[in-house]
C-alpha cells in the first residue's frame, strides 16, 4: 500500500522547495517548479502531463537568476507567473513571463516584466487574485503587507496600499477565495485576517507555529492549518475558539497543506518527515461530532488518513493540486523530485 | 397348579353366568353381547346358541376321537351342573322354613304390647293436670316477687346516679379514666331523661366531674410524657364521652407527623454515628447497636400508635398508609443525603438493615400502604446512586493523585514526585477498584432480603459502572492533557502527560484484567439488560482506549518536549544574520540549553518508564574518542571541500545518500526510556536539520554549525539508542549547512579539537563550581 509506485517522477537537478500549478493552462495538466540552489544557475521548469497521465514531459527550461523560494502561476496567464528569490544576502521578488516557444528547449532567457521592488525585509509570497482576471496582487514579507496594482501592458507595477503587520513575523497567507476583500497571513503566533479594502486586520486566531495555511476552496469560512505542534487544524473562522478538528499530521514538521480544489473535505499534506498524507475530513460541525462522541464505540469514527505517500528521500515542500483535473497533485521533495500522483483510488472508497 | 387355575376360573365363571341368566328377568336381553359371529364352541352359554349348528360345526371340524372326548367331557359337565343345581334349591329351601319360623315368633310377641301403651297415656294425663295446678296456686306470689325485684332495680339506680359525682371523684383521684367514663355513659339515658327534674343537681355535680375529666383526659392526650398507647386510650375515651372527634384526628395525626419527623432526627444520628465511628472501627461495633436499638424501639412505638390510631379511627387508612409511605420516603431522603458523603457499603448496608427492619415493623401495621415494594423502589435508587458515588469518588481519587503531585512537583519540593505521582495513581487505580469491587461485593453477600431482591441490577450497575467509569477516566485524561494550560506550566504538564501515558498502559495491562477476573469471580450473572446488549462492562473496548490513549499521551510528551527545544532552535536561527556571522570562537551556549533540557527529559523519563533493551550501544564504540572519529569518509570529505570542490559535492552527498541505506528516522515509539529520548532527540536534530536548510550562510556560520554539531556528538550518543541514525542527522545538519553556505570551507580538525576540547573544560570547571 505504502510506497506510491502509481507517481510519475521528473527530477530537477538542484534541490527545490515550490511547485505550482498552471491553473491558466485549461488544455494541459502543468506545473511550475523551481529550484533552490545557492551556487549554480537556477532553473524553472515547466513540467506537463502526457494525455495519457503516465509521463512527466518538460515543456520549458528557463534559467532563473537566483535561486526560488516562493513560486505562483498567474490564474489568468498560463505565461506569467511570479517568483521570490534570494541571492543569498537579500531578497526579491518578480514577474516573469515565458518567452514564446518556438519548439527549442535551450534555456531561453525569461522575460522579466517587472519586479516588486518595494520591499526590504525577508519576502516570504506573492499571492496572486484568487480567480479570474484580475490586475491585483498581494505580496509578504516579514513585517509588510503589500497590495500591487499590475499594469500588463505597460508591464508596470506599483503599490496600492501597504500596511505593516506589527511585531510578529509574517510567514505566509492565502487570499480567501470566497472573499475577495479578505486575507489570511500566518505569523509566529497567530493567524491574522485582513481586510483588504480598508488594510485593517479583522480577525484573530491565537495559534503560534502555524507553517501554512489554505482556504477551503468550497466552503466559505472555512480554513485549513498546517502547524509543528498539532498536525493539521480545521477552523470555522467565525469561531476561532478552537479547530472544528484536528488531524494528527506528520511525524515531524507538517510544512504545507492544501485543500482539493473540487471534493470537499479532501486535504493534501505535506510534512519534513518526508511523506505527503491525503486526508479525509469529516464534513461534521463540532456539535455533532462531539454527541457522535458519545456514543460511538461500537461504530468508530473511520480514519481520516486514507493515504500515506511515503516514497521520498527528503523533507516534501512543495505541494499542488491541479485544478484542471482535481484528482491529480504534483509534490516535489528537497532533493529536487517532483512525484504526480493520483489520488483516484481514495475518492469513493467512502 | 397354574394350568388348572384357567379351566377352574372357566367354569366358576360359567357356572355364574349360567345362574345369572337363570335369575335374570329377561334372559334374552344378554344375548345381544355376545356377538353372532363368534358361534365358536365357547358360544355355548348364549341365548342364540343353535345346538343343531354347534352339533354340525363339531361334527366336521374333530375327529372322531376328538367327538367322543367332547361327548365325555360334556357328559362330564351336564352331572356337575345338576348337582350344583340340586344344591342350590336346597339352600332356598332351608332359607325359607327360617323365615317362616321367625314370623310366627313376632306375631305373638306383639299381641301383649296395647295394653301397656294405654296405662302409660292415662299416667301422662295426670301428670299434666297437676302441673297446671300448681303453676295456677303460684302464678299471683311470682307476679309480686316480681314488682319487688323491679323496684329494688329501679332504686338501686336512684342509688347510683345519687352516688355518681362522688364515685366519679374518686375515679378522678385515682386516675381511673375508663370506670368513669363507664358509669357516666351508663347514668346517661336517665339524666336525658329526668335530668331537668328531679336529678338536676346530680346531673350538674356528675357533668361537672365529666368536664374534669375530659379536661385531664385531653391534657393526657396531647401531653408528650404519656406514652402513645396511654394517649391513645384517652382518645378513645374521649371519642366514648362525643367529643368533637375531628379535631382530635386531626390532632392525634399531627402528633404522629410530629413524631414521624423525631424518627427522621433518629435516622440523622445513627448516620452520624457511624460517620463518627467510622475512622475507629472498633468503636463502631460497640457504639452503632445503641442508637439503632433506640431506632428501632421508637419506630415499634410509632407502630404501635399507628395501630392505636387505626383502632380509634378505623376509616384512616388512606392517611396512615400516606404516612407510612412518607416515613419510607424521608428515610430514604435521609439515605440518599447519607449516600453523596462517602461511605462504606458496610456503613450503607447497616442503613439499609435499619430501614428494612422498620419497612417490616411498619408493613406488618399498614398493609395496604405495600411498603416493601415501594421500598424496594427507593433502596434501588440509593444502591444505583451509591454505585455511581462510589465510582466518581474514586474518579477523583485518582486525579487527586496525580493533581496533587502535580502541585508538589510546581513547587519543586521533591524530585521524585513523577515517580510518586505514577506509583500513588497506580496504587489508586489498582487498590481502589479492588476496594470498590469488594465494597459491592459486600452488599451482594449480605443476606438483608431488601439488597437480594435488587441483586441482579447491582451487579449490572456495578459492570457498568466500571465501563462508565473507564471512560470517564479517560476524558478525564485527555482534560488533564489538556493544551489550554500548556503554556504556562509547560514543565510540569509534560510530566504529568509521561505519567498519564504510563498510567493508561498500566490500566491496560494489569489493571483490567485483574478486574475483569474479579468481575467475573463474584459479579458474574445480572442480565437485567437483556443479552441483546451483551454484558454491561467491555474489558476490550476499554483495553483499546487505553492503548490508544497511552500511545496518545506518550506522543504528546514527546510532542511537548520537541516544541520547547524547537523554540530555543527557532530563536537560536531566526535572530541571528548568518550571511554576516563572525568566526566562531567557541561552541555556542544554546548546545547547553539543549543538552540541558535532554537531561531534564532524561530524569522525568527514568522516574516513569521502565528501562529498554539496548541494542547496539557501545558494540562498536569503546568510548568518545573513538567515537568522535567514527566517520571519517565523510569528514575527509568535508575537508576536501574547497571552492573548486564545493560544485561536485551536492552531486557527491545525492550519490552518497543513492548508495546509503536509507535511514529510517522515525520509527514506532516504545514505552521505555532510551525510546522517548531517542525520539526526541531525533526530532529535534530533524527540526535543526530544517532550520539550517531555511537560512543561508557565510563561511564562518557554516563553521560555527560544524563545531556545535561536532560537539553535540558524544553526548548525544551517550544518551541515545539508536546511534546510527542520530549519526545520520548530525551528518545531516552539517551537508544542510553546507548546501546553505555560500563558501563552504570546515574548520580544520586541530582548531576543531581545541575549541571543544577549551568548551569541555569549561563545562567540567562550571559543574565542580555548582557542586
Amino acid at each position: 500500500m505504502q510506497g506510491g509506485s502509481s507517481g510519475i517522477g521528473y527530477g530537477l537537478k538542484y534541490q527545490a522547495r515550490c511547485i505550482s500549478d498552471v491553473r491558466a493552462d485549461t488544455d494541459h495538466t502543468s506545473f511550475l517548479t523551481g529550484t533552490l540552489s545557492l551556487k549554480e544557475e537556477n532553473e524553472v521548469h515547466l513540467i506537463r502531463l502526457s494525455s495519457g497521465g503516465t509521463e512527466l514531459v518538460c515543456e520549458g527550461l528557463f534559467s532563473h537568476p537566483n535561486e526560488i523560494w516562493d513560486l505562483a502561476s498567474c490564474p489568468f496567464d498560463q505565461r506569467i507567473f511570479s517568483t521570490v528569490y534570494s541571492t543569498g544576502e537579500s531578497y526579491g521578488a518578480a514577474i516573469w513571463q515565458i518567452p514564446e516557444l518556438y519548439g527549442e528547449l535551450n534555456s531561453p532567457q525569461l522575460e522579466k516584466i517587472t519586479s516588486l521592488g518595494a520591499h526590504v525585509g525577508k519576502i516570504k509570497c506573492i499571492l496572486w487574485w484568487p480567480c479570474g482576471r484580475h490586475d491585483k496582487l498581494i505580496s509578504i514579507d516579514e513585517e509588510n503587507l503589500f497590495l500591487w496594482s499590475l499594469d500588463m501592458p505597460k508591464k508596470a507595477i506599483q503599490v496600492q496600499l501597504q500596511e505593516s503587520a506589527g511585531l510578529h513575523n509574517l510567514s505566509g497567507g492565502a487570499w480567501d477565495p470566497h472573499d475577495v476583500n479578505a486575507l489570511a497571513a500566518t505569523s509566529e503566533s497567530s493567524i491574522q485576517f485582513w481586510d483588504l479594502r480598508t488594510m485593517m486586520k479583522t480577525n484573530l486566531i491565537e495559534r503560534s507555529h502555524v507553517r501554512n495555511v489554505d482556504y477551503n476552496p468550497k466552503k466559505p469560512h472555512v480554513i485549513v492549518t498546517a502547524e509543528d505542534e498539532s498536525g493539521i487544524c480545521i477552523w470555522d473562522i467565525r469561531k476561532s475558539k478552537a479547530p472544528v478538528q484536528e488531524l494528527p499530521g506528520h511525524t515531524h514538521w507538517t510544512w504545507a497543506v492544501r485543500c482539493n480544489p473540487e471534493h470537499e473535505g479532501l486535504i493534501l499534506s505535506s510534512g519534513t518527515d518526508s511523506t505527503v498524507n491525503l486526508w479525509l475530513a469529516s464534513p461534521f460541525s463540532r456539535d455533532e461530532l462531539t454527541s457522535e462522541t458519545l456514543v460511538d464505540s461500537p461504530t468508530r469514527q473511520p480514519d481520516p488518513l486514507l493515504n500515506s505517500y511515503s516514497d521520498y528521500e527528503d523533507s516534501v515542500y512543495g505541494l499542488a493540486w491541479s485544478s484542471r483535473e482535481p484528482w491529480i497533485f504534483a509534490s516535489l521533495s528537497y532533493d529536487g523530485r517532483v512525484v504526480v500522483e493520483s489520488v483516484k483510488p481514495f475518492l469513493f472508497r467512502k | 397348579m397354574e394350568v388348572d387355575d384357567v379351566p377352574l376360573d372357566d367354569k366358576a365363571k360359567r357356572m355364574r353366568d349360567l345362574l345369572s341368566s337363570f335369575y335374570a328377568p329377561d334372559p334374552s336381553a344378554s344375548a345381544p353381547s355376545f356377538p353372532a359371529t363368534h358361534a365358536s364352541l365357547d358360544a355355548i352359554n348364549s341365548a342364540s346358541f343353535d345346538p343343531d349348528q354347534y352339533m354340525n360345526l363339531l361334527v366336521q371340524k374333530s375327529s372322531l376321537e376328538g367327538l367322543l372326548q367332547r361327548h365325555v367331557e360334556m357328559a362330564a359337565e351336564i352331572k356337575n351342573l345338576d348337582t350344583d343345581l340340586q344344591m342350590l334349591v336346597y339352600e332356598n329351601y332351608n332359607k325359607f322354613i327360617s323365615a317362616t319360623d321367625t314370623i310366627k315368633r313376632m306375631k305373638s310377641k306383639i299381641v301383649g304390647m296395647e295394653t301397656n301403651m294405654e296405662q302409660l297415656l292415662d299416667k301422662i294425663m295426670s301428670v299434666q293436670s297437676r302441673s297446671d295446678h300448681v303453676n295456677t296456686s303460684l302464678f299471683e306470689k311470682r307476679e309480686h316477687v316480681e314488682k319487688l325485684h323491679r323496684t329494688c332495680n329501679l332504686l338501686r339506680k336512684v342509688q347510683f346516679i345519687y352516688d355518681l359525682p362522688a364515685r366519679l371523684g374518686k375515679c378522678i383521684k385515682s386516675e381511673a379514666y375508663a370506670d368513669a367514663v363507664r358509669f357516666y355513659t351508663g347514668a346517661m339515658p336517665i339524666f336525658k331523661a329526668y335530668g331537668d327534674s328531679s336529678f338536676q343537681d346530680c346531673k350538674r355535680a356528675s357533668e361537672e366531674a365529666i368536664a374534669i375529666i375530659t379536661k385531664n383526659l385531653q391534657g393526657k392526650l396531647f401531653s408528650d410524657s404519656e406514652s402513645i398507647q396511654a394517649r391513645a386510650e384517652a382518645a378513645v375515651l374521649l371519642k366514648q364521652l362525643d367529643f368533637p372527634v375531628d379535631s382530635l384526628r386531626a390532632k392525634l395525626l399531627e402528633k404522629l407527623e410530629q413524631s414521624l419527623v423525631d424518627l427522621q432526627l433518629n435516622v440523622e444520628d445513627i448516620s452520624s454515628a457511624s460517620v463518627d465511628s467510622s475512622d475507629p472501627s472498633e468503636q463502631r461495633n460497640a457504639s452503632m447497636p445503641i442508637p439503632s436499638n433506640a431506632h428501632e424501639a421508637s419506630v415499634r412505638e410509632f407502630a404501635e400508635a399507628i395501630c392505636a390510631y387505626r383502632v380509634i379511627f378505623p376509616d384512616s387508612d388512606e392517611q396512615l398508609t400516606q404516612l407510612a409511605r412518607d416515613l419510607v420516603s424521608k428515610l430514604f431522603e435521609t439515605t440518599e443525603q447519607y449516600v453523596k458523603n462517602r461511605i462504606s457499603s458496610a456503613d450503607l448496608l447497616h442503613v439499609l438493615g435499619i430501614i428494612w427492619t422498620d419497612v417490616l415493623l411498619m408493613d406488618g401495621v399498614v398493609h395496604e400502604a405495600v411498603l416493601r415494594d415501594h421500598c424496594l423502589e427507593a433502596a434501588r435508587m440509593v444502591v444505583k446512586q451509591y454505585v455511581a458515588n462510589t465510582f466518581s469518588h474514586l474518579l477523583h481519587d485518582i486525579s487527586d493523585a496525580l493533581t496533587k503531585a502535580h502541585i508538589e512537583q510546581k513547587d519543586g519540593v521533591e524530585k521524585d514526585s513523577l515517580q510518586v505521582a505514577l506509583e500513588a495513581s497506580k496504587k489508586r487505580v489498582l487498590q481502589g477498584s479492588m476496594d470498590v469491587l469488594l465494597d459491592f461485593r459486600q452488599l451482594l453477600d449480605d443476606n438483608l432480603e431488601l439488597l437480594a431482591k435488587i441483586k441482579d441490577w447491582i451487579i449490572d450497575w456495578v459492570q457498568g459502572g466500571f465501563q462508565d467509569f473507564f471512560r470517564e477516566l479517560d476524558n478525564h485524561f485527555i482534560l488533564l492533557s489538556g493544551r489550554n494550560n500548556s503554556s504556562s506550566h509547560d514543565q510540569v504538564l509534560a510530566g504529568l502527560v509521561l505519567v498519564l501515558a504510563q498510567l493508561s498502559l498500566f490500566i491496560e495491562q494489569t489493571a483490567i484484567p485483574r478486574i475483569t477476573e474479579e468481575i467475573a469471580a463474584s459479579f458474574s450473572g445480572g442480565g437485567i439488560r437483556g443479552s441483546e446488549y451483551g454484558p454491561a462492562f467491555v474489558p476490550g473496548e476499554i483495553c483499546r482506549i487505553f492503548r490508544s490513549a497511552g500511545e496518545k499521551f506518550l506522543h504528546l510528551y514527546i510532542n511537548i518536549r520537541t516544541q520547547r527545544v524547537s523554540v530555543l532552535l527557532k530563536k537560536r536561527f531566526t535572530v541571528l544574520n548568518w550571511v554576516k556571522h563572525k568566526e566562531p570562537r567557541e561552541v555556542h551556549m544554546f548546545v547547553d540549553l539543549f543538552l540541558h533540557e535532554l537531561e531534564a527529559i532524561g530524569n522525568e523519563v527514568k522516574q516513569i518508564l521502565p528501562q529498554g533493551v539496548r541494542r547496539h550501544r557501545r558494540t562498536d564504540s569503546n568510548g568518545s574518542t573513538t567515537s568522535s572519529r567514527s566517520n571519517p569518509l565523510r569528514e575527509e570529505k568535508l575537508n576536501r571541500s574547497n571552492t573548486q570542490r564545493a560544485r561536485s559535492q551536492l552531486l557527491e552527498t545525492h550519490l552518497a545518500k543513492l548508495f546509503k541505506q536509507k535511514v529510517e528516522i522515525f520509527t514506532k515509539v516504545e514505552f521505555n526510556q532510551e525510546s522517548v529520548v531517542t525520539m526526541v532527540v531525533k526530532l529535534c536534530l530533524k527540526s535543526l536539520q530544517e532550520f539550517v536548510r531555511l537560512q543561508t550562510f557565510n563561511r564562518s556560520g557554516f563553521q560555527q554549525i560544524q563545531l556545535d554539531i561536532q560537539f553535540l556528538r558524544t553526548p548525544l550518543r551517550e544518551t541515545v539508542e539508536d546511534e546510527a541514525a542520530i549519526d545520520f542527522l548530525l551528518d545531516e545538519v552539517i551537508v544542510a549547512a553546507s548546501e546553505r553556505c555560500l563558501d563552504p570551507i570546515p574548520l580544520e580538525p586541530p582548531i576543531l579539537d581545541k575549541l571543544i576540547q577549551a568548551k569541555l573544560a569549561k563545562t567540567n570547571e562550571q559543574n565542580t563550581i555548582s557542586q
